[in-house]
């Protein structure tokens, strides 16, 4: 008998991860809330000249690092919590600031596009994949204990009370971060509240989502989500109408990169230890991650596996 | 395509492969069709479910992590801190059949210390033991412990029976499935290790109450590959023992023929047709289901099962039509006994 | 299918009633676990002769797993477990028996979110291996029975058959107890129809179970005077009547269970055993479980009422 060799496949079986072309940093230049843009133009434009000697030092470290380094400017305005103006003046404020300033911006985003980019629940898939950080002697036995909506990085203090008829009373304890050393540093993030049938993401859970967008590392079914489209024009006067992430400069490198650094105000700080907390118990799909690390490996790069790793401040006062 | 338990984490090289896989019969009252495979296995929003029609049907969930920092089980009883990610998924074979699979693979870590979690969720699939230890004697350590469920001296160790009771708990609760399954099955737990190795080598042991054991060698197939190969052990293993208990029961040879058929009948209507040993396991791992398919004899077994269904329901077909052909009146097949 | 065993007042006999009739089903081939409820009071145990756990289990039963301190509650095989060797092992033919117990020193708890959520998943996890899970709530309007009426009605639960036995003794303080736990105010069917059922469906699915009668034309009482059988006649004319008004007239009845002496002295499985060999306890009352075990589950039995 001869045999012959066959190949036959399914296609519902197979898993396939789109690649996304990538920038080495993505380096975001600021972000916008109904409070800064009210303070005007000039404000503006002095935020976005304190900014850029930050940025410029961003080109140079790589410059020494890569041969032709690419690095992508991105802008976070806030529609979701506010709404404010329309997206023409805003935007069209802002690049004449940024460009007062002697700075570019590559790309601009929404904030709801951290919610739901282009009907895809980017909040929610982030969501599902949160892996929490597990307390010493975790085994497996019992889901983890969670408070609805929130994320730590440690165990809560017990609440205290009793739980059956005639039981023992649980006496105080304080709570503890799981990778303390010796002293702990706890803390607790509000991820979302939910106000009837909408729910209300936090700010720091969007801004986690945000990081992992320009970072490469979702997809929808192995599809990238949020691409950014070039900005129409004329801009729209509806939020809504505008697409999540809008690409300003036709030549600029690609919006996601293998590391990101932002520049932000000391106020920032708090929100993005709550950020690192939440992005620290993100699983990401294994295959997204080894393309990644497999992409740099191809440009001779090391890239850690470790997303924290990847995620880098520059975080001056405001003076 | 990198399976995720694919990882860069450990001091000494592939560690030891270990996980349990838990089969029960899916609460439906028919066999689900390929279409609602996505919506009932679909467990994590955005990953796509695997579905296969040939030669049978089966589909997998995407996989989902637990973590996990708890004393490992040893042999010797010898503290061994473990922490990382299991991967757990729950598969539907033939539209009946429900596993729930997890498993992780143990390496020996940098750190005299916790990490970061993010150090883990960087390797998912993987638990690394903290402090340095030595390579092999450390390896049968935690294999044997792991494998043998008697020892008390070990600690409890990672509770894979929890994480596929609870992945299989969510795929039972969903929506789309009427909880109403035309008969009831008892879950069978395999447990197994499988470590790399050249010399080809496979274990079985069946324990009490639906629990086995395994040990297998690889050397050189994908974690991926192992895994379907212990899941399509579990799903073998599990077809027998139901029918096996289906015929210890409804065979009682003077019983009304009305209680063999009902219970005889779900094991004819849904079980039979999927025996397919082998069908998803890669061919250079094909020789370890051939060896315990000689010994125990797995196949042997089911014919012969399956023969005797058959015989029995031929046997009951002609008492019946002769009793028909009799034409006793006033007689159902209640009262018809063999 | 989940049978829920309940009584408004104790002493009914309602625990000893359902372990038997648990026994009983899985004699005739099905596979049953019993789920002792009783929080207050788990001491199923002790009526299945299992010793260890006579007061409950110390290795982790439903308070425990219902309060989320362990993944699954312990389940314990009775044909192996019981101390009384004429039930050990399983006859030819016969069903799984398995017993969930509580917790040793266990008390009653209020319901929670998570706990509702906990024992919907746990009758769904039963529903995959059991055809008969039996739920033995503990007396009154308790915190178990809200428990129980709130996971029925859950969307997992929806189209799984449950049935309710409300168990009372035949007098009049117990007739009319009952009645009460059904139809009164937050009873069964007010409280069960705030928690999502539909409340004909679920009165649909209550019937009561009469224990501890007494039958004044049985052999039994032949030694007792003309006058008190004329007068134990009168009683129960009275106590039909009675019943016939508090809605737990005879069609409502599923079973009616005689006074039998062995379950007053002692609250124990009774085997054919029992009956044929030691004689110490009475054939009608074997006849009665059996008759019980199959009409739980016989759907012409529930139409026909």
């Amino acid at each position: 008998m001869t045999s012959a060799h066959v190949t036959f496949g399914e296609v519902a079986a197979e898993r396939r991860i789109s690649n996304i072309p990538l920038s080495h940093v993505s380096v975001e230049l600021g972000h916008l809330y109904m409070d800064d843009f009210e303070a005007g133009r000039d404000a503006l434009r002095r935020q976005f000249e304190r900014v850029r000697p930050w940025a410029e030092t961003v080109t140079q470290i790589n410059e020494g690092r890569v041969r032709r380094p690419r690095i992508s400017t991105c802008f976070l305005i806030d529609d979701y919590f506010t709404r404010f103006s329309t997206p023409s003046v805003v935007i069209g404020d802002l690049l004449a600031a940024s460009e007062a300033a002697g700075l570019r911006i590559d790309y601009i985003a929404r904030e709801s596009g951290c919610a739901v980019a282009d009907g895809v629940p980017l909040a929610e898939l982030v969501h599902a994949r949160l892996v929490p950080d597990p307390p010493p002697g975790t085994n497996g036995s019992r889901p983890p204990p969670h408070e609805s909506g929130w994320l730590s990085n440690g165990e809560r203090s017990p609440s205290g009370g009793v739980d059956e008829a005639m039981g023992q009373v649980a006496a105080w304890l304080p709570p503890r971060e799981n990778a303390a050393r010796h002293h702990s540093i706890f803390l607790d993030v509000e991820m979302w509240t939910d106000e009837g049938d909408r729910r209300i993401w936090s700010c720091p859970y969007l801004a986690a989502v945000w990081q992992l967008l320009r970072l490469g590392l979702l997809r929808d079914d192995g599809r990238p989500v949020a691409v950014p489209v070039p900005a129409p024009d004329p801009l729209p006067d509806d939020w809504d109408d505008l697409p999540a992430i809008i690409q300003m400069v036709p030549s600029a490198p690609p919006f996601a990169a293998y590391t990101t650094m932002s520049v932000l105000s000391s106020r920032f700080l708090p929100v993005e230890h709550a950020v690192r907390v939440i992005l620290g118990q993100v699983s990401i799909s294994a295959a997204v991650l080894e393309q990644t690390v497999r992409r740099g490996a191809d440009e001779n790069l090391e890239i850690p596996r470790d997303i924290l790793k990847r995620i880098g401040y520059a975080i001056p006062g405001e003076i | 395509m990198p399976s995720p338990a694919r990882s860069d984490a450990g001091g000494d090289g592939a560690g030891i492969l270990i996980g349990e896989v838990h089969t029960g019969l899916l609460l439906n009252s028919a066999s689900l069709r390929q279409d609602m495979l996505p919506a009932v296995l679909g467990l994590l929003p955005g990953e796509r479910v695997r579905s296969f029609e040939r030669p049978i049907s089966h589909a997998v969930s995407p996989e989902l992590l637990v973590g996990v920092d708890c004393d490992l089980s040893t042999a010797s009883g010898t503290r061994v801190r473990g922490i990382g990610t299991l991967a757990v998924r729950a598969a539907i074979t033939g539209g009946r059949v429900l596993q729930g699979s997890a498993w992780t693979r143990l390496m020996g870590g940098h750190a005299e210390h916790r990490l970061p979690w993010s150090h883990y969720l960087a390797r998912p699939g993987v638990v690394e033991t903290v402090g340095r230890r030595r390579n092999h004697p450390y390896h049968a350590d935690l294999a044997d412990g792991f494998l043998d469920r008697t020892n008390n001296r070990k600690a409890p160790g990672i509770d894979f029976g929890a994480i596929c009771g609870q992945i299989m708990g969510e795929v039972q609760r969903s929506p789309y499935l009427d909880r109403r399954s035309p008969f009831k099955a008892a879950r069978t737990t395999l447990r197994w290790v499988a470590e790399e190795s050249p010399e080809r080598r496979i274990g079985f042991i069946l324990g009490d109450d639906g629990s086995r054991t395994t040990r297998i060698t690889f050397d050189g197939q994908p974690i991926s590959a192992v895994i379907e190969l212990c899941e399509d052990l579990a799903l073998h293993d599990w077809l027998l023992s139901t029918l096996l208990d289906v015929i210890d029961r409804g065979m009682p040879s003077d019983g009304p023929h009305e209680t063999m058929m009902r219970r005889i009948r779900p094991a004819v209507d849904h079980l039979i047709h999927l025996w397919m040993p082998g069908a998803r396991v890669v061919e250079s791992l094909l020789p370890l289901w051939e060896s315990l398919d000689t010994k125990p004899g797995f196949t042997r077994q089911w014919d012969t099962l399956v023969n005797r269904i058959r015989d029995q329901l031929a046997l009951r077909t002609l008492t019946l039509l002769s009793a028909s052909a009799e034409g006793v009146p006033g007689r159902n097949e209640q009262g018809i006994r063999s | 299918m989940l049978v829920i065993a309940t009584s408004d007042k104790g002493g009914t006999g309602r625990s000893v009633t359902s372990c038997n009739v648990a026994y009983r089903r899985a004699l005739q081939g099905s596979d049953v676990c019993y789920l002792d409820f009783d929080f207050g009071s788990p001491t199923s145990g002790a009526i299945f002769s299992i010793d260890p756990v006579s007061r409950g289990t110390e290795g982790g039963g439903l308070h425990s797993y219902l309060q989320g301190k362990i993944a699954e509650p312990q389940r314990i095989d009775v044909w192996r477990q019981t101390d009384r060797e004429t039930l050990r092992s399983r006859p030819p033919g016969a069903g799984r028996l398995v017993l969930l117990p509580g917790d040793q020193g266990g008390g009653e708890f209020s319901m929670t979110k998570d706990i509702l959520q906990r024992c919907t998943k746990l009758f769904v996890r039963l529903l995959e291996e059991f055809d008969l899970c039996v739920v033995d709530l503990s007396a009154g309007r308790s915190y178990a029975a809200e428990l129980v009426l709130a996971a029925t009605a859950q969307q997992e639960l929806r189209g799984v058959p449950h049935r309710w036995l409300v168990f009372h003794r035949w007098t009049r303080q117990h007739v009319i107890a009952a009645s009460g736990l059904v139809y009164g105010r937050r009873g069964l069917i007010e409280a069960g129809a705030e928690r999502g059922h539909d409340s004909q469906v679920l009165a649909d699915s209550i019937r009561f179970v009469r224990t501890a009668v007494v039958n004044p034309d049985s052999e039994e009482l032949a030694g007792l005077r003309p006058t008190q059988v004329v007068w134990l006649l009168d009683c129960n004319k009275d106590l039909q009547e009675l019943a016939r008004q508090h809605q737990l007239g005879r069609t409502m009845v599923l079973a009616t269970i005689p006074l039998d002496p062995v379950l007053q002295m002692r609250e124990q499985l009774i085997s054919d055993r029992d009956v044929w060999a030691s004689q110490i306890a009475n054939a009608a009352t074997v006849a009665a479980f059996d008759q019980l075990a199959r009409r739980i589950a016989d759907d012409a039995a529930w139409d026909e009422l």
